[in-house]
């Protein structure tokens, strides 16, 4: 790999970084606005609001940047970064075509869940350092919500890997069959519920649940501090779509797949973002205590379960 | 939960199912700037001045609970038309404001117009970038009354106005009975200023005065009630307050013609005061005293 | 000396910074984060030794879950903000921790020390099938051992908060 590929490499994985999250805010600005009867942003940009996100981190960037007194300081300033940079690490990992990835390691798979279980520690740290009681539950919550989740993430993971026989996304995709998909239903379900979990999103949202901790971890940060940790949750969207869609929906499988390729996967990808949008809209917060009950009463089984299905299918065919 | 472990999938399904409908609808956003919004009749925008009407009685600028109604006049002589006939003097408007900044659109000053020189306005667009702006002129005002609408259609279910109502009820027959019966009281009536609940009113005598020109708005309202016979009484009685005022009215004809009673409360406290006091004048009295809230403890300590 | 050599020495240099300030830093939390990037540069070390696996496991677990489960509990305890003057060890805690230290690295360098000196060592490529096949193959056992020795913890852990709660104690915990 030479110096400029790495960089372009790069370049792109950063641009993708930036532009991904605020197709998938606009979506959800406009799919929330109109299943609740509302139009949604209509100004910014002229055409329906496109440019409503840009707009809205035109804002962020004049904003004051407040620290509370009794913060710690450093710990409260690179919380933001702590909590953005793992996102874009696993953005990295994934591919979305043949050959198509940031960085193609053997084992991407593995990375982009390490870097995934990275980014809580920006919360923590945020929520630790802001010196606000409700900053702090927030923050537990989402710790306490990570390590539950973590373990039925990783076993559906570890289903798919050793279904392909492989840990390498890029050689998960090139392994799938359709039929995996009835074969995998159980993991995928835990996985995209994990998943949710893991981006804090409704119903699952406790860390950041507005009408009782005014904001979790966030609720000291302003301007572009705050816009980072948001941006953070929407890259997370995005990065939980492209694992989902690699893992379990064949990524860039379907017709025509040497030229549309890349389209089909942000198709999929989209799709899931959807879905995700759909079921915040939908659905109330689920209470801290059933969030854990869910996981571990339900989740770990069903995951357990399916690793040892896919463990006595792949023994009986190969 | 309580239906069965998979009772829930059939809620959350129900939730996404809503939603999903509520897509497919047309939003109910009104994009306002763009397009201006449909008002519902009658509605309370601003506060327009029609400046022919205004006769400067001062009266909306009296009722206005947080005083945001400014209202400056002078007084011309209009010379007589014809000779030795005496010059009339009227009122002319110098400044009519109205500091929005103040007003809460409550209306009263709407509803204490008599002339229907204030009426409200569709109109809403009226924020300004200074507080001190928001306090508008006659001519901002006038203009907005351009935009009053025509009054909306009653409701064919609507009762009658009052102004209708009360001319074509009949006229009563007992009337005739109640002349004579102030006639017949007159002469107990000098008692009534010795009695000290009435007697501590220093505002009683101009009061008396006023209504000539200031009450009038209410007169339209209920033209059978006023009798030659009461005007023509000196005494303050019926220029009580307002519910005070109805009153002796209601009760005043059932004294002497007791049979027809309208159940009216007054009217059945009535019968029974002569039989206590025995004497016409506190009959009379009686009611009146007993609906003023004020001078409930008067007729107590007499009694 | 190679990139890579340079790389590591940068990685190890930055862990061996970042262990010494999760020891003498006054604040808990703050040595807890210290110790977070102590781990992650040496995930960078094992990455740089072309030790992929493990050094992904070094994030996954440590960083993304053992880390977080320090804190966790360093929150529980209502950690504060600013310098915590009473956190100073006791004299022989600190010399026991020396002769730990101590004998660890003099361990290590018995071990490494005479690969060093070792002009040519040919280092195995770490592959995750060779990884998996020794951890499942020759290493079986400790293996499995280590996994029973956190099932009887867990067991263990779960007993002794049954029995707090059976004896009557009120747990915060909502009954169903």
């Amino acid at each position: 790999m030479s110096v400029l590929e790495a960089v372009i490499r790069s370049v792109a994985v950063v641009a993708a970084f930036l532009v991904l999250p605020l197709l998938v805010g606009q979506t959800e600005h406009k799919f929330m606005a109109h299943m609740q009867g509302r139009l949604g942003p209509m100004y910014a940009g002229g055409w329906h609001g496109w440019a409503q996100l840009i707009a809205d981190a035109a804002k962020f960037v004049q904003k004051e940047d407040v620290i509370p007194a009794a913060a710690d300081r450093g710990v409260f300033r690179i919380a933001p970064a702590v909590a953005l940079i793992p996102y874009m690490a696993g953005l990295a990992f994934i591919p979305i075509g043949d050959g198509i990835v940031g960085a193609d390691v053997p084992a991407s798979a593995f990375a982009v869940l390490a870097a995934l279980g990275v980014g809580i520690l920006g919360h923590l740290m945020g929520g630790w350092a802001s010196a606000n009681k409700y900053s702090m539950i927030g923050a537990m919550r989402g710790a306490a919500q990570l390590v539950a989740y973590e373990l039925p993430m990783v076993l559906a993971v570890a289903s798919v890997a050793l279904a392909a026989g492989t840990l390498s996304l890029s050689g998960i995709v090139e392994q799938w069959q359709p039929w995996w998909l009835l074969w995998q239903l159980p993991g995928a379900i835990v996985f995209f519920i994990a998943a949710l979990a893991e981006i804090n999103r409704t119903p699952f949202d406790m860390p950041i649940a507005d009408s009782e901790i005014v904001f979790g971890a966030f609720t000291e940060y302003t301007g572009l501090r705050f816009a980072f940790f948001l941006l953070a949750e929407y890259a997370g969207i995005v990065v939980m779509a492209l694992l989902f869609t690699v893992l379990y929906l064949g990524g860039w499988a379907g017709p025509l797949a040497a030229s549309l390729g890349v389209v089909w996967t942000l198709l999929k990808a989209w799709i899931i973002a959807a879905i995700i949008v759909w079921m915040r809209v939908s659905w109330p917060r689920l209470r801290e205590d059933q969030l854990h009950r869910l996981a571990w009463v339900w989740l770990i089984p069903i995951a357990l379960f399916q690793l040892a299905l896919t463990a006595v299918v792949v023994v009986m065919t190969r | 939960m309580s239906q069965g472990p998979f009772a829930f999938v059939a809620g959350l399904a129900g939730g996404l199912r809503t939603t999903a409908r509520t897509m497919r609808r047309t939003a109910i956003t009104q994009e306002y700037p763009d397009v201006l919004p449909d008002l519902p009749p009658r509605s309370r925008g601003v506060i327009a001045l029609v400046e022919e009407n205004c006769t400067s009685c001062m009266l909306c600028a009296r009722e206005c609970p947080d005083w945001c109604i400014y209202i400056d006049s002078h007084k011309e002589t209009i010379p007589a038309t014809t000779p030795g006939g005496r010059d009339r003097q009227r009122n002319v408007l110098d400044r009519f404001a109205i500091d929005f900044a103040l007003c809460m659109y409550c209306g009263i000053c709407i509803e204490a117009c008599p002339f229907d020189a204030l009426h409200w306005s569709p109109v809403f667009e009226l924020a300004e970038t200074d507080i001190r702006d928001l306090l508008h002129e006659r001519d901002r005002l006038a203009k907005w009354a351009q935009t009053i609408p025509p009054p909306q259609p009653l409701d064919p279910a609507a009762p009658d106005p009052a102004e209708l109502a009360a001319s074509r009820k009949p006229a009563r027959p007992a009337r005739p009975a109640a002349d004579g019966a102030a006639a017949a009281e007159r002469p107990a009536r000098p008692e009534r200023p010795e009695r000290p609940a009435r007697a501590e009113r220093p505002d009683r005598p101009p009061r008396a005065e006023r209504p000539a020109g200031e009450e009038r708005p209410e007169r339209p309202a209920r033209p059978p009630r006023v009798e030659p016979a009461e005007r023509s009484m000196p005494l303050p009685r019926p220029q009580t307050d307002d519910h005070g005022a109805e009153a002796p009215r209601a009760a005043a004809p059932e004294a002497p013609a007791a049979p027809e009673a309208p159940a009216a409360p007054e009217a059945a406290a009535a019968p029974e005061a002569p039989a206590t006091a025995g004497e016409d004048a506190t009959t009379q009295v009686l009611p009146t005293v007993a609906s003023d809230p004020v001078a409930t403890d008067g007729p107590g300590a007499q009694a | 000396m190679t990139t890579r050599d340079i790389v590591f020495i940068c990685f190890a240099v930055l862990a061996a910074g970042c262990a010494l300030l999760a020891v003498t830093t006054k604040q808990v939390v703050h040595a807890a984060l210290w110790l977070v990037a102590t781990l992650g540069t040496i995930a960078g070390c094992y990455f740089v030794l072309g030790a992929e696996l493990v050094g992904l496991v070094q994030l996954l677990i440590y960083v993304g879950a053992v880390i977080i489960l320090v804190i966790f509990a360093l929150m529980l305890t209502r950690a504060p903000i600013g310098k915590h003057d009473d956190l100073a060890t006791p004299g022989w805690q600190r010399a026991i921790a020396a002769v730990v230290g101590a004998s660890l690295t003099a361990l290590i360098a018995a071990v490494v020390l005479p690969v060093v000196t070792d002009a040519a060592v040919d280092i195995p490529a770490s592959t995750n099938k060779g990884v998996s096949a020794a951890i499942f193959g020759v290493w079986v056992w400790p293996f499995e051992l280590l996994s029973v020795l956190l099932l009887s913890a867990l067991i263990g852990a779960f007993i002794v908060s049954q029995v707090v709660r059976a004896a009557g104690r009120p747990t915060g915990g909502e009954g169903r």
